[in-house]
């Protein structure tokens, strides 16, 4: 019977662990492999080399440029999408069906891809800015570039964390809310010691989720500003694609890959875990 | 007091327009570009078009191989999602059941740590795989990565929903005499609707708009999808204008008549999904 039960676990199990294992663990495996090697990606020679791609890395001087880009995206659309996500929640938190009207504007960006998000503001900097306001688009200047771009995602993705913090305001009972104002305390007072204590776990989930997209940003560098003008808006995912591909240099570009997976995980786990924390405290 | 209430009102319904502006105009200036003719765009620029130039869309259709690009993505977004639905939940639900036991634990925790995993760490070694394994440039490779790859995320939810699930359910079928994979997919696969729903909508989003996946494996013109024809119709070509946001006012077409039809779900399908890392 016992061992019954085994087998038609087993049976339960096997398409996923044989999907998950030829598609992720596998390749996973033989990507820490390759990141020893010179391989170059295509020829059928290579040869070990120890940890020499880990320590070029952390000596090549133009990997500061993509670190700080990724992390600047990172900054702004973590702060900014929270912000924004926050402030149109609480100015849509009554559930009346106009307010729900610009809920469903408001959300809409999120639907469509990062590709075409890319693509219409690309178009919208250069052709409809500049002809209402005679400005260059900003995608084409270094130091502005970055900054293009995190408005772009800023307007795709604020409606998520709207989202998630109009679920978190309407966890939060309005009985506090008539105590507190009969005990004399103002809007403002109200806003800080009722509303954010509380929406501390829908911050926690904002922010979090925020940062690890904004640290594996690829899509709107990839595609429509390509890393330019210059390397003014390569993200340090664009700069592993770069290596892997285009450069041919699949063992350094599969050892940044793997130090971007470490750095990932380090920035995600200390930023739960103060964010965690920081609930409990409360 | 009164005349101040309706003053603040007042205030609050022009920040609330303003919002509704900045969000929504990108969306309208796609679609008044997309439907005046050039000579028009010069003209009249951002005022609301008079009459629909369809030249811009048929141009748009025929150049960026638009039908192929969508049977693409329907394909792959609907055997992704159908794939993750039944393999994840069969996968979830032998977790789920024998959580208590050390080596489902630890394959739990496999698939936690999983969801937080660049791509790009897989990236080549799964472009090598597919070659060897003949399904480069093939629905088939793409669909299979795809779905590898999303796996981990829908387990999780999955497993966090079976859980809540009591177990005394299938303990009467066993009784009656069914057998384990009569009891799930009777029983217990039909009391996980509301997460299979949420999940299908989100998994289909992602899918649907992938573009990182789809670059390694399905270059190849006849299985891009949208966002791949996309990157490659606009990267290959000095488009103009006109006929640029008639190719994004078509890919743009469908996803949003399906988000306001099935809107409750897909929002109820996001918040579900805000673990997704």
């Amino acid at each position: 019977m016992k061992a019954k039960t085994r087998f038609t676990n087993l049976g339960f199990l096997l398409p996923t662990l044989i999907l998950f294992c030829v598609m992720v663990v596998y390749p996973f495996i033989k990507g820490v492999r390759i990141s020893f090697t010179d391989w170059d990606g295509f020829s059928n020679t290579y040869q070990l080399v120890g940890f020499d791609n880990y320590i070029k890395l952390f000596t090549d001087p133009t990997i500061i440029e993509p670190i700080k880009n990724s992390l600047f995206y990172t900054v702004v659309t973590v702060i900014g999408d929270n912000v924004i996500g926050l402030l149109i929640a609480l100015l849509l938190k009554k559930d009346t069906r106009i307010n729900r009207v610009i809920r469903t504007c408001v959300f809409m960006p999120f639907i469509i891809s990062l590709v075409l998000t890319g693509f219409i503001w690309s178009y919208i900097y250069s052709d409809v800015f500049y002809s209402m306001f005679h400005i260059k688009s900003i995608l084409g200047n270094k130091n502005t570039v970055m900054l293009g771009i995190c408005i772009m995602a800023m307007w795709r993705d604020a409606g998520y964390s709207m989202l998630i913090y109009l679920a978190g305001l309407n966890g939060i009972s309005d009985t506090y809310y008539e105590a507190a104002k009969i005990d004399g305390a103002s809007p403002f007072q109200r806003f800080k010691y009722i509303t954010m204590p509380l929406l501390a776990p829908a911050m926690t989930i904002n922010i979090t989720l925020f940062l690890g997209w904004g640290l594996k940003v690829f899509d709107y560098a990839m595609t429509v500003t390509h890393g330019g003008p210059g390397r003014a808006s390569e993200t340090f995912a664009l700069y592993v694609y770069n290596y892997t591909f285009p450069y041919n240099k699949a063992g350094y570009g599969q050892a940044s890959a793997i130090v971007m997976m470490v750095v990932v995980v380090i920035i995600t786990s200390i930023v739960t875990h103060l964010l965690r924390k920081r609930e409990v405290d409360q | 007091m009164k005349n101040k209430v309706t003053i603040s009102n007042v205030m609050l319904m022009v920040i609330k327009l303003l919002v509704v502006i900045i969000f929504i105009a990108p969306f309208y200036i796609s679609v008044v570009y997309a439907v005046k003719s050039p000579e028009e765009t010069a003209r009249t620029g951002l005022s609301f078009p008079t009459n629909i130039c369809f030249e811009n869309f048929t141009r748009a259709i025929e150049v960026s191989n638009f039908w192929g690009a969508m049977k693409n993505s329907i394909i792959v977004t609907v055997c992704s999602v159908l794939i993750l639905m039944v393999v994840g939940s069969m996968g979830a639900y032998a977790i789920a059941r024998n959580i208590k036991k050390r080596r489902y634990q630890f394959l739990y925790y496999v698939f936690l740590s999983a969801i937080m995993l660049p791509f790009q760490v897989v990236m080549m070694p799964l472009y090598m795989q597919m070659k060897d394994m003949n399904l480069l440039n093939t629905r088939i490779g793409l669909i299979l990565a795809i779905c590898g790859f999303q796996l981990a995320y829908n387990i999780f939810i999955y497993v966090g929903f079976i859980r809540s699930i009591p177990v005394e359910l299938e303990e009467a079928a066993y009784i009656d005499g069914a057998g384990r994979f009569t009891t799930f997919w009777k029983i217990v696969f039909p009391l996980m609707k509301p997460i299979l729903s949420s999940t299908l909508i989100l998994n289909a989003l992602t899918v649907w708009n992938d573009f990182q996946t789809s670059l390694i494996i399905a270059q190849k013109d006849s299985v891009r999808t949208i966002p791949l024809t996309q990157y490659f119709f606009f990267g290959e070509y000095n488009i103009e204008l006109n006929m640029a946001f008639a190719a994004f006012v078509l890919a743009m077409i469908p996803i949003i008549i399906l988000y306001l039809i099935m809107q409750k779900y897909i929002i109820s399908g996001v918040m579900a999904g805000a673990v997704k890392g």
